[in-house]
């Protein structure tokens, strides 16, 4: 007899006593472990017993960002700060968008798609649109991998277009769902612990769009104008609301510091932090709650054209409580960095220099001299600051039920 | 540098789809979907040449082998 219900922090305190009698030692040990009942109503079929990973289950973190899954930089990054690099799957499906490393498991929300990509053609409908993604299967499966069983998820092959055969995905101790619509379904909403939304603005898309095509025999600037024109109406219903639920969003704007620039190429980036989530301080820049406006470039820091420009301070998102860390320009050297990290607090660093040293790590990442980077980093520290504290408080918990 | 031949092709045809498509009737549902199309296999070449650029062989080889002699790494 075992208990089938979703393991989430609210929770642990009171599912403890209701396990066996016997040794409330030994349900501790047992309680991550779930057998799937068939009130649990599998879909695409669940593979048995599975324990979570570490005794606290499974940290669910949700990434929305435009097309582009898996393999994009700032899951490079955040799999990076957790140690080692995540990989397909060995030996599966070689077109898989899974990515596994030691800690983390990255899934790909394109593999809940409903429709391949002929049966959008034919309704006439966009991979944006919800009608094409199975929500019903999604929340299944990432309750059920924060439980602690492991599932089987089907494939959306991004170069044939189909869905291909499910893949096992055993649960990790952090699981991140990055796609289009990770905060789109409220129930979805619910199981994540932390949610990010990368906001490219219109302008700054438009150029890396450019410069991501203009390679491709076929594409003109009219045609790349068209697609992402296109694309607005689906994306603005149902992508863009998602920023509001989300507990950091990275804003990405052209810069203020180059007038008339267009290329895109230096970047004004604002990392906008909500207030009051459980486990997440933000970052902020001397001194927390005020408002500052800060050139670090001087007698100290010597920086060439255009230089770095620093603003923080409170602020309101969508009627919540925010805090907006905000950085144009551009890093040329080592020691700007050092220096613009040395002035900034709560980046739950384990040393000195820590963000700086996983910047050089990945120097050749795009937005390695930028606020894109920067911030993308410094949320990685920030999700396995909020790891640690969610596993040492459930670590906690069992202890004073006990007593 | 452009993407391997097929996605390359399969980059242009939808262009060129995408376009007839429009020409009948740019609000339709079958435009919109048509351009997402692009859009997706656009991202898929890119994917496809990024792949292309980092394929140094003594790198893959140490990906799978990392205790063997050329790929040991020694931090300190």
């Amino acid at each position: 007899m075992a208990i089938c219900t979703p393991l989430n922090s609210s929770t642990y305190s009171s599912i403890i006593p209701q396990q066996n009698h016997h040794d409330a030692a030994v349900s501790f040990a047992r309680r991550a472990c779930w057998r799937a009942t068939s009130s649990h109503r599998p879909r695409r079929g669940f593979t048995v017993i599975t324990c979570a990973s570490s005794d606290a289950g499974t940290v669910v973190i949700g990434l929305a960002a435009d097309s582009g899954c898996g393999k994009s930089t700032f899951m490079r990054r955040l799999t990076s700060v957790f140690g080692g690099a995540a990989e397909p799957p060995k030996g599966g499906n070689p077109d898989s968008n899974t990515l596994i490393s030691d800690t983390t498991t990255v899934i790909c929300l394109d593999d809940y798609h409903s429709l391949d990509r002929t049966g959008r053609k034919e309704k006439g409908v966009t991979a944006l649109d919800p009608k094409a993604n199975d929500f019903d299967l999604m929340y299944d499966q990432v309750k059920a991998l924060k439980s602690g069983v492991a599932v089987e998820k089907p494939i959306y092959n991004h170069v044939t277009g189909l869905l291909d055969p499910a893949e096992v995905i055993k649960p990790p101790k952090i699981l991140v769902i990055e796609g289009l619509h990770p905060m789109f379904d409220e129930r979805v909403r619910k199981l994540l612990d932390f949610s990010i939304y990368l906001d490219i603005s219109n302008e700054v898309k438009f150029a890396w769009k450019i410069q991501r095509d203009m390679a491709e025999r076929g594409h003109s600037l009219e045609s790349i104008k068209a697609s992402i024109e296109a694309r607005k109406p689906d994306f603005d219903a149902y992508i863009d609301p998602q920023k509001q639920y989300a507990d950091a969003v990275i804003e990405v704007l052209p810069t203020t510091l180059i007038p008339d620039d267009n290329e895109g190429k230096v970047l004004r980036v604002r990392l906008i932090m909500k207030e009051g989530v459980k486990f997440f301080n933000p970052v902020y820049l001397f001194d927390e709650g005020s408002t500052i406006s800060w050139i670090p470039c001087g007698r100290k820091l010597t920086c060439s054209y255009p230089g770095i420009k620093f603003t923080y301070g409170p602020d309101t998102y969508f009627g919540q409580e925010v805090s907006v860390l905000e950085m144009d320009g551009q890093f040329d050297r080592l020691d700007e960095l050092i220096y613009v990290e040395s002035h900034l607090s709560n980046l739950s660093t384990k040393f000195y220099g820590e963000v700086t040293q996983q910047m050089l790590k990945h120097a050749d990442f795009p937005g390695s001299n930028n606020g894109t980077g920067l911030f993308q980093t410094i949320v990685g520290l920030k999700i396995r600051d909020l790891f640690e504290q969610l596993v040492a408080s459930k670590a906690k918990s069992p202890v004073e039920a006990k007593a | 540098m452009a993407a391997p031949d097929q996605i390359q092709s399969n980059v242009e045809e939808s262009i060129k789809g995408a376009e007839e498509a429009c020409a009948e009737d740019p609000a339709s549902g079958e435009c919109v979907a048509a351009w997402d199309e692009v859009e997706e296999l656009s991202a898929a070449a890119s994917h496809a040449r990024d792949k292309q650029k980092v394929s140094d062989p003594l790198e893959t080889y140490c990906k799978d082998n990392p205790e063997t002699d050329e790929c040991r790494t020694y931090d300190n």
